[in-house]
């Protein structure tokens, strides 16, 4: 009996201090790391139409269009069906993609979820966070030149 | 027994301990050829001496864990791999290898050796279409019953879709005779919706009055093609954030390891020493997060929902989860490991994430306490899950079950001490072990394995905190993209949050995998049910489930 | 004391007499009953029960709707009545439909005779007790027919389990009553909470401390409540609706209005057992300074808020382990009970 009634003592201790691990939500808003990853900004003042973002994206969320120049014509991205694991960011080589920390983004049908360029380059940070000052991945890892060989892409 | 031992702990001889003579020796006339994997050696024998070979090794030469059926189809055959294994030496490892013939893919199943390969070959005949023989129930295990095609196998049309019937799948409506031929027993179907499933999980019970006279678990409800998916992407980083979405516990780091691992050792590529703690920190942070959702979830089935100790596991992982996030960017799906490192260091300020962390390591005993307080020293809580859920250790080793069960019964077997990896090596921490071999046992291993994973994050801060500066190094020189030998096959595990988490890559000289195989620990431990339950009652099959601690995202792909 | 107190009431407020007059007050009488349980049932069930999981479990729970989320009860009222009210096929019908009214119109019905304070007492027949706990059998009745009755295998499994259990504690729940009955040697309701009103157990710093039975027995008050929660069917003996084990036992096939019917029929058996005990062992409405029916509510909400406690915090038992507690352990237990009634009443000549 007696573990019973210490299983009920913990409990009403928890209900008597009133201490409360909710975050009231939409009046509070909740804290996101600096790291986290929500939905992308895009940038075509920088964007070079490399598209390495769209090799890397592991479930081909990126549509890139260019015309015969090599100009950049359409960025199409599936906000809805990417899964935000920032390997677009990560091999950008001009910071053109980013992951914003804004995760309050809505669509009614899953093709109101397909960004393109406008779109993309319009959407807000976060409460005023540019992701970029506190994210700085090493790039002189994945530009590396591996033992020896030359490696042509 | 035979008289010759070979040497069993000395990773000092290339073959890393496995007397290669000893085996020859053993099942000599049965071997066609040899092949060597990178981390074992491999024995191609016949199609039909695969009970006599692996009988063999598991009596005389002590291989007793079958770790992993792999099944693969080539240009001009079917090959079914055995990975074979000590439970007291996991680095002492072997591969059988039996190739069958493209129009009569039939070998000989393995299952009256090791009861593991019950599901392992379902799924091979399942996914690639290799047939074995004396199987007692080869039926589909991940796709329904009615599906047409083996998915994985080289024939199969991808682009076509396919539309399957329910034909003799359960209409929930309609009179189930199943159980009528015995008399008394009611069948029933458990799942897949239900409210202690923990996932989509269907398990089919033959009931006689309240006591389970036979289980059934039917999975692949969530069956996500997660295999194929990695077989369609690049190594260097499409595949990396597909292993978060096995155990979605959530243990990403544990999962990611288990794919670093594999393909670090497939192109031989180093992790820096700095890169090394950052993986065993976060390893451990998931660890701690998955076996507070365990916890909770397994009192959860002994109490109802939503009382008071399944929220306070949850808000206890909550922590947990803001560090993972602090850390990596995101609190489930993290995509931290890259090949060759991490991808982030520790965020800055370091100062006040370290004291986050301490913080959380100081408020953790006195959380545990009050879970001790809560659950383990409740009468009843112990009247409902001592002697529940027993499954001794010969069984268990049978079943190739791993982790925190096998653990729990007495197996002490844990790939983090018997075949490092990562930082743990030089670290002062213990493995948890308990005699018991029923549900409280479980969980007192898996309360006590979060403190052993707290001693381990501590000596990781103080680790990274004293780094010096210039020394940090968190990813190796990796090429853009790589492209290992085609033919290289190698298969390297880590110890899950549920159990050993393996992975299998056989190269084929492009920069996608040729096959890519995912040893689940959930799958393994799950197949044991059967034996844990029979006899007992309906709540006591479901306090087992939850203590099993299956998470489906592992258990179908 | 008259027949029916609060009829009689009634009566003299309208000045209406007669066969008719009397049948008219008699409507309004368990009329306003029937209100104020429902009522405080409505507040249990969608605001204080989530408000007290809530505190357990430190959360904050409804708090928007209305002011400190009262308007909860209302929206939720409307959620569950529009929603579609699927019957399955195969279901054995007239079993099917009376079945959540059985459960809700026997506690309502048990509440007739329950004295609750300035007057409020529907019936007073000499044998109101037996009238209540009959009432209160009869639940399970209705929970074996929505078992039985869905053609479903887990609510069969739910109401076999119900029956199971409400006949397991049923006998050790009567025996403890019966020791009350000892004391007062009476089964008239009004008169047991008079008698433990009016006897002074002791008199202490000048305060008068009335012989509740509570205070006479309280080894027979802690037999009653634990096997209370088995008759209501909460923590740790809720396994005939264990929701992690057969979905919902023997609610898994309602929907719409005879779940509403289901849910609110659970709460109002609950408040009949904190009545219950409170008339046998509390003294009823009695209490100093604040009018009866106030004490009487206080007392029922006490025992509605030890039951969400003994939810939130232990582990359901399996059902042999219940059995075996209910036939071995109270069932001895109370057959002592009454042993250690009867020699305390002998010592203490009260």
């Amino acid at each position: 009996m007696i573990g019973v009634l210490k299983s009920m003592a913990t409990t009403m201790k928890h209900a008597l201090d009133g201490n409360t691990f909710t975050v009231e939500y939409p009046e509070e808003t909740p804290e996101v790391s600096a790291r986290f990853r929500g939905i992308h900004k895009f940038s075509q003042e920088r964007c070079i139409w490399c598209r390495q973002c769209e090799n890397v994206c592991p479930n081909d969320t990126i549509q890139i269009v260019t015309d015969k120049q090599r100009n950049g014509e359409q960025y199409n991205l599936h906000v809805g069906q990417c899964i935000y694991c920032r390997l677009c960011e990560e091999v950008c080589p001009v910071d053109a993609i980013l992951l914003t920390e804004n995760f309050e983004f809505t669509g009614d049908t899953k093709h109101d979820l397909v960004f393109n360029k406008e779109q993309l380059k319009n959407v807000p940070w976060y409460k005023d966070i540019d992701p970029l000052a506190s994210r700085e991945p090493d790039r002189g890892a994945w530009i590396g030149e591996g033992e020896g060989e030359v490696d042509y892409q | 027994m035979s008289t010759q031992k070979e040497e069993p702990e000395t990773p000092a001889t290339v073959d890393e301990g496995v007397d290669v003579d000893e085996i020859e020796s053993l099942i000599g006339d049965h071997v066609l050829e040899r092949e060597d994997h990178l981390n074992a050696p491999g024995f191609v024998i016949r199609a039909d001496a695969v009970q006599d070979v692996l009988g063999a090794l598991k009596d005389r030469a002590g291989y007793d864990h079958l770790s992993c059926v792999t099944a693969e189809e080539h240009e001009d055959r079917f090959e079914s791999i055995y990975h074979l294994r000590k439970y007291d030496d996991p680095t002492d490892e072997l591969s059988i290898i039996v190739p069958t013939s493209r129009d009569e893919p039939v070998s000989e199943s393995a299952e009256s050796v090791f009861r593991t390969a019950d599901w392992h070959e379902r799924e091979a005949y399942d996914l690639v279409g290799v047939q074995y023989d004396d199987h007692p129930n080869l039926e589909r295990i991940l796709l329904p019953d009615t599906w047409v095609g083996h998915p994985l196998g080289r024939d199969y049309n991808q682009e076509k879709p396919q539309i399957v019937t329910f034909d003799e799948n359960r209409n929930p409506l309609e009179e189930d005779h199943r159980g009528d031929g015995e008399g008394d027993t009611m069948f029933l179907n458990i799942g897949p919706h239900h409210p202690a499933t923990h996932g989509v999980l269907h398990v089919e019970t033959v009931l006689d009055g309240e006591q389970v006279a036979d289980v059934n678990p039917d999975i692949g409800y969530l069956h996500r093609c997660e295999e194929q998916m990695a077989q369609n992407g690049t190594y260097r980083h499409q595949i990396m954030p597909y292993p978060d979405r096995w155990d979605y516990g959530p243990g990403g780091v544990l999962n990611e390891w288990a794919y670093a691992r594999a393909a670090e050792d497939l192109a031989d590529i180093e992790v820096p020493e700095y890169a090394q703690v950052l993986r065993t920190f976060s390893a451990e942070l998931c660890r701690i997060a998955c076996h507070m959702l365990a916890l909770g979830t397994f009192c959860l089935d002994i109490y109802g929902d939503f009382t008071a100790i399944f929220m306070y596991a949850m808000r206890d992982r909550e922590v947990v989860q803001n560090l993972i996030e602090d850390l990596t960017g995101q609190r489930m799906m993290l995509n931290y490991l890259r090949l060759g490192g991490v991808v982030w260091d520790v965020p800055e300020p370091r100062e006040e994430y370290f004291e986050n962390v301490r913080d959380f390591l100081d408020e953790l005993p006195e959380r545990l306490d009050e879970y001790h307080d809560l659950i383990t020293s409740n009468e009843i809580f112990q009247a409902r899950t001592v002697d529940t859920g027993y499954i001794d250790p010969e069984t268990a080793k049978d079943y190739g079950v791993t982790g925190p069960v096998a653990r729990g019964s007495g197996v002490d077997y844990d790939v983090r001490r018997d075949d490092p990896y990562g930082y743990y090596e030089e670290l002062d921490w213990d493995v948890v072990t308990d005699d018991g071999g029923d549900n409280y046992s479980r969980l007192l291993v898996r309360m006590r394995e979060v403190e052993q994973s707290a001693r381990i994050i501590e000596q990781c801060v103080d680790l990274l905190e004293d780094w010096p500066e210039d020394e940090r190094n968190i990813q190796a020189n990796v090429p853009r993209t790589l492209k290992p030998e085609a033919g290289k096959e190698v298969y390297k595990t880590v110890e899950g949050a549920k159990g050993e988490l393996g992975v299998y890559i056989r190269a084929d000289g492009t920069d996608k995998p040729g096959r890519f195989k995912i040893r689940s620990p959930c799958f393994s431990n799950l197949s044991a049910l059967k034996e844990m339950s029979t006899g007992e009652y309906i709540p006591d099959l479901v306090a087992t489930l939850g203590s099993l601690d299956v998470i489906l995202g592992e258990v179908d792909r | 004391m008259t027949e029916t107190p609060l009829p009689d009431t009634i009566a003299d407020l309208l000045g209406v007499g007669g066969f008719f007059g009397e049948a008219l007050s008699m409507l309004l009488a368990a009329a306003l009953v029937g209100t104020i349980m429902l009522t405080m049932t409505a507040f249990a069930g969608p605001w204080a029960k989530r408000k007290l999981t809530a505190s357990f479990t430190d959360r904050i729970s409804v708090n928007r709707i209305g002011p400190w989320g009262l308007g909860t009860i209302i929206v939720d009222a409307v959620r569950l009545l529009s929603k579609e009210l699927i019957i399955p096929e195969g279901a054995d019908r007239p079993a099917y439909d009376f079945a959540p009214i059985v459960l809700a119109g026997s506690a309502l019905f048990a509440f007739a005779v329950i004295p609750m304070g300035n007057g409020i007492q529907l019936a007073d027949p000499e044998v109101g007790l037996v009238f209540v706990f009959a009432m209160a059998s009869i639940a399970s009745l209705g929970l074996l027919m929505g078992g039985y009755a869905s053609n479903n295998k887990f609510s069969l499994l739910g109401g076999l389990r119900a029956v199971a259990q409400n006949i397991a504690y049923e006998i050790p729940l009567v025996l403890t009553a019966a020791s009350v009955v000892l004391f007062t040697g009476t089964l008239q309701m009004s008169e047991i909470v008079a008698i433990q009103q009016s006897t002074t157990l002791a008199t202490i710093a000048g305060i008068r401390i009335p012989a509740w039975f509570a205070f006479v027995n309280p080894f027979a008050f802690v037999l009653f409540v634990v096997a209370n929660l088995a008759e209501v069917g909460r923590n740790p003996f809720d396994t005939p609706e264990a929701p992690t084990e057969i979905v919902a036992g023997y609610q898994t096939e309602y929907s719409s209005a005879y779940f509403v019917l289901f849910y609110l029929g659970e709460f109002v058996h609950i408040f009949l057992g904190g009545a219950i005990i409170a008339t046998l062992f509390l003294g009823g409405p009695a209490g100093p300074f604040l009018p009866g029916f106030v004490w009487f509510t206080i007392k029922i909400w006490a025992v509605y808020i030890f039951t969400q406690w003994c939810r939130s915090a232990i582990p359901r038992v399996r059902i042999d382990q219940l059995i075996g507690i209910g036939w071995k352990g109270m069932l001895v237990l109370s057959f002592a009970n009454l042993v250690l009634t009867a020699a305390i009443l002998g010592v203490t000549g009260l």
